[in-house]
């Protein structure tokens, strides 16, 4: 049909929908009027009355199957079909509220859970960048043999941008720091979180400022001469109140006056998935803030501190890409052996990056396919209740059929009622999801305890919701199709002849008892996998960190942020411990540059072990590292388990040493003492340092971690800017901050103390409490679980004994004793469990291995998890099957006999 | 009559449609119209009269009012639309070729 056509047949459409008794009404009238025309002209033809009319009647026979026909061209039949079958779903739904109810419910919850937890997923993987055509934002990342996702170097990142084609332009930010701001010169600077970029960044990002503009590439050129800064939408809102009289103000970071040019849309919250910076600024303002100190930012190519993104340029192929960036890692092994000796480089599509950067999504993958077998055992709840319904309605059906309804026809109509009630259940579903993910949101400052801007991104995006409606349309089909096909294969003289007819045959129970089956396995694999990651995490728990983590205060600082040289810090920080020392209350003190535990990375480093065979493809190893002072160990009561700590004698100009874990030792030393063997960094070239201890290997980065090689370097011969002070209080540790503060502002007024908290509680949030929230999710799901597969198991043994109860009636009465009755009803669903338990074994089993891969839980199948679960959860199907069956033997046999 | 075929269902279309090309009529008026102009040699059952003409409605090419009739019953009064009316004139120049084509064949000697 042509465009114009529509316009005239809508109207008549709409009204063939809408006004449907009155279009049928006016047919008939149409045809009345035919009809009397026709006995008119019988009449004066000279028939009589009575015969004109029987004439004109017969001549039009037949019309009303025409009338079919014509409502066929209508062409909204299938629409008015549909609302047809909807109405009277709705009717025989409503008749039967509680079950509908139940119904809804258990398909809401199994939808809500899917849809929170896809909510987490989406947020750590498929979210697209927040920029226009986000799909062709490439990350460039630089590899080597222990990372496949490393950074750049400034001039690294130089050469990139310029020495390649496959780019429409090519970009680079630091990460996210803590940078001293005020907004008023002789105010306190505050800490917020600031992030240096490169000139291009906006421009190649394709993000409009909100007001003002973006950097331009030549104030990037020159370092430290413009300094600019472009502001993050949530921080002017929040530090200015959205005046627009903020550009041209000068504000101060880290002591440096800066101009604000801009304001970044609220569109864009920045490119990283949990933070948020505050600020933008540009690379050549490098120096002001906290780059490595020990290094030369724009000169050293092997101060990587720099992500690259870039976007690719339309025509070019990502293969083309990488080849291109493979090609010119390979230049620059060439060119700089030194520095990028066995470097290559690596471009990767967001998902990619994705997963390999935050490791979270694992859970979140784990997560949701719980949330699956959660729905799963809904649906077949579900299915198991639609196929009981369209039993008890086998007479109507039989009519149905009889007349000349097709069985598609029927089928339609059946599915029209799982379809709403998935829809109901599906809205529902929706709404639990908001819910799940507020509940996720309010542990932001739970899992966030910082002073930077980071904050929880699960939301309830497009995407996700339409992932929810798909589900919630797989869930219709899932749970209508079977019971709505089996039912429609009726055996139509029987089922005319009495209301309920068992048609014999073993085919027919199939369905039923696979659902049973698929419930019992699901929900035993939920159980299985909830059982198993609450006692792992237990576990670790109970396993401790290994170091005294109570009465300790912490506080941490960046002498970068007032401009402090190499020189001054060290000097800051020997005074801070000195003086902190002395003060009241203070059992002891120890500096250290991360936290274990904490939200920081852990520096690396590489190196050469003594006296070792390298391997060919190998340079040097890299180990995690960590800098502290003479009093950590003893702080943070860390057994010395060989040799000794750091004292205040390993200063700068004494020999270097190093104090490594045991597991380093056992790695590069097996069977011997690391005590006395060297190490040279860097190569077998550089400054050689010598083992003088080894340490208990302790808990560094995350409590789930597994053990890993650690190596410490004593502050006074490794200068760092960004230090922690941890102070082990005899008393309450918060009774140390005031002291800390005097201390520090007697050093230098200006000098923000930041992060200050006691360490325990920070534990606690960090590493118990958030992944207790996991736990708790996982732990509901596995009872949300069990509890459907209860009511489906009790549902159907229930079923059963209505179905038999004539014959329930006729055994009775014949002599069969209540134990022969309850074999007789509980025996089929016994098997069946017998069934799911052995599958849902397999897929527990399955799922073990694949959270073990993916997470924590070190080696081995955890049989005290399986030696609870699986009685638990027969005997609770096994209750749930007697407790109808057990009505059964109560059946009078004159009732049942009476039963029709 | 006999039954209409599918080449003969088009026919009626275009019948119907030339028969309102002059005056709104209902659908008892077009029947006795057709039968008038064509000599009795074109009877349109009333079973194959109103589908024609519901499907001639769906399709846009005539719409319908409700007017009271010459003896004063109320009726539905068909009207060609000026899509209809394009319709037809199509329809038209096609049929003619159609009968040329036939008329030829059918005169030839030998085939």
């Amino acid at each position: 049909m042509r465009p114009q056509h529509w316009l005239y047949t809508i109207p008549l459409r709409l009204r063939s929908l809408l006004r449907r008794r009155r279009v049928e009404r006016e047919l008939d009238e149409e045809l009345q009027f035919h009809l009397e025309q026709k006995i008119e002209e019988g009449i004066a033809n000279g028939l009589s009355p009575k015969e004109a009319r029987y004439a004109a009647m017969r001549a039009m026979d037949g019309l009303e199957l025409r009338k079919e026909e014509m409502r066929d061209m209508r062409r909204v039949r299938w629409l008015t079909d549909f609302l047809d079958d909807a109405r009277y779903a709705i009717r025989s739904l409503g008749r039967t509220s509680g079950l509908t109810a139940f119904v809804v419910i258990t398909l809401a919850l199994g939808i809500g859970m899917t849809s929170g937890t896809f909510s987490m997923v989406d947020a750590l993987i498929f979210r697209p960048y927040p920029v226009p055509h986000a799909s062709s934002v490439l990350t460039l990342a630089s590899t080597t043999h222990d990372s496949n996702l490393d950074n750049f170097s400034y001039r690294e990142y130089l050469d990139i941008r310029d020495k390649t084609n496959s780019y429409e332009g090519v970009i680079a930010n630091a990460d996210m720091e803590a940078v001293g701001f005020s907004a008023e010169p002789g105010a306190t600077p505050r800490v917020r979180g600031g992030m240096m970029v490169s000139g291009n960044y906006f421009h190649v990002l394709g993000v409009e400022p909100r007001l003002g503009r973006g950097f331009r590439e030549d104030e990037d050129q020159v370092p430290g001469r413009d300094a600019v800064v472009v502001l993050g939408p949530d921080f002017w809102k929040h530090e200015f109140a959205g005046d627009p009289a903020v550009l041209d103000r000068t504000v101060r970071l880290n002591g440096t006056e800066f101009t604000v040019i801009g304001v970044a849309p609220e569109r864009f919250p920045g490119m990283m998935i949990f933070g948020h910076p505050d600020f933008y600024m540009p690379l050549a303002m490098a120096r002001v803030f906290s780059t490595n100190r020990q290094k030369n930012f724009f000169e050293d190519r092997d101060d990587r501190e720099l992500s690259v993104r870039a976007r690719l340029k339309p025509g070019t192929t990502l293969e083309q890409a990488r080849n291109e960036l493979v090609g010119l890692a390979k230049n620059f092994e060439r060119e700089y052996p030194k520095v990028n000796r066995s470097r290559g480089a690596a471009v990767y599509t967001q998902f990619e990056a994705r997963t390999r950067e935050d490791l979270n999504w694992k859970f979140g993958v784990i997560f949701v396919i719980l949330a699956l077998a959660v729905l799963l055992v809904a649906c077949t709840n579900v299915a198991g209740l639609l196929l009981s319904r369209a039993r008890a309605r086998t007479r109507e059906i039989a009519v149905r059929l009889a007349i000349g309804a097709g069985r598609f026809r029927l089928i339609r109509l059946l599915l029209t009622e799982s379809l709403i009630l998935a829809s109901l259940g599906g809205l529902a579903g929706i709404a639990i999801g908001y819910g799940v993910v507020e509940w996720f949101q309010s542990f932001q400052n739970v899992v966030f305890m910082t002073d930077l801007p980071f904050s929880i991104p699960f939301r309830m995006d497009t995407r996700v919701l339409l992932a929810s409606l798909a589900l919630s349309a797989l869930s219709a089909l899932l749970c209508g199709l079977a019971p709505a096909l089996q039912s429609t294969r009726v055996d139509l003289v029987n089922a005319l002849k009495s209301a309920d007819v068992d048609v014999p045959g073993r085919k027919r129970l199939w369905g039923r008892n696979v659902l049973v089956v698929a419930q019992v396995a699901a929900s035993l694999m939920l159980l299985t996998a909830s059982f198993l990651m609450v006692r792992g995490f237990q576990n670790t728990l109970r396993e401790g960190t290994s170091f005294a983590k109570d009465h300790l205060l912490i506080a941490s600082f960046d002498p970068r942020l007032v401009q402090y040289n190499t020189a001054q810090t060290q000097q800051f920080y020997k005074l801070l411990a000195e003086r902190v020392r002395e003060a009241s209350g203070v059992e002891s003190e120890a500096l250290t540059q991360n936290i274990p535990l904490g939200l920081d990375d852990f520096d690396a480093i590489t190196f050469v072990p003594e006296g070792l065979e390298m391997p060919r493809e190998r340079e040097n190893f890299t180990s995690t590292m960590d800098t502290v002072d003479e009093g950590y160990f003893l702080t943070m009561g860390i057994p010395i388990l060989d040799g000794r700590g750091f004292l205040a004698s390993d200063t700068a100009d004494a020999p270097r040493v190093a104090v490594v874990n045991e597991q380093f030792a056992k790695h590069y030393w097996p069977g011997g003492h690391a005590v006395g063997k060297h190490i040279r960094l860097e190569s077998g070239a550089g400054t050689l340092v010598e083992i003088l201890g080894v340490a208990e290997t302790i808990k560094y980065q995350s409590i789930f971690q597994k053990p890993i090689d650690f190596l410490y370097m004593p502050l006074a011969q490794h200068p760092v800017a960004r230090m922690t002070l941890m102070l082990r209080s005899s008393g309450d540790p918060l009774q140390l901050v005031q002291p800390v503060r005097d201390v520090v502002r007697d050093l230098d007024a200006n000098l923000p103390m930041l992060h200050t908290m006691v360490y325990e509680d920070f534990y606690m949030n960090q590493a118990v409490n958030g992944p207790r929230i996991a736990m708790k999710l996982v732990a509901s799901m596995g009872l949300v679980g069990l509890l459907l597969a209860i009511a489906g198991l009790y549902g159907l043994v229930a079923y059963n004994v209505s179905r038999r109860t004539r014959e329930i009636g006729i055994r009775v009465a014949l002599g069969a004793a209540s134990s022969d009755v309850l074999r007789l009803v509980m025996g089929k669903g016994l098997v069946l469990v017998g069934i799911g338990t052995v599958i849902g074994l397999a897929m527990g089993f399955g799922l073990e291995q694949l959270m073990n891969s993916m997470l924590f839980n070190a080696g081995g199948v955890d049989i005290v998890a399986y030696v609870i679960v699986v009685p638990m959860l027969c005997l609770v199907t096994m209750l749930a099957a007697y407790v109808p069956a057990r009505r059964a033997t109560r059946i009078a046999p004159t009732q049942a006999l009476r039963y029709e | 009559m006999t039954k209409p075929s599918d080449l003969v269902q088009g026919t009626l279309d275009l019948l119907l449609l030339k028969i309102l090309v002059l005056e709104p009529r209902n659908g008892w008026a077009i029947s006795q119209r057709l039968k008038q102009i064509s000599g009795d040699v074109l009877q349109v059952s009333d079973g194959s009269l109103y589908p024609a003409l519901h499907k001639l409605e769906q399709e846009g090419w005539i719409t319908a009012e409700w007017k009271r009739s010459e003896n004063n019953r109320r009726a539905k009064f068909y009207s060609l639309t000026s899509l209809g009316r394009r319709h037809l004139e199509r329809e038209v120049a096609n049929w003619s070729r159609l009968s040329a084509a036939i008329s030829h064949v059918v005169r030839l000697e030998e085939v």
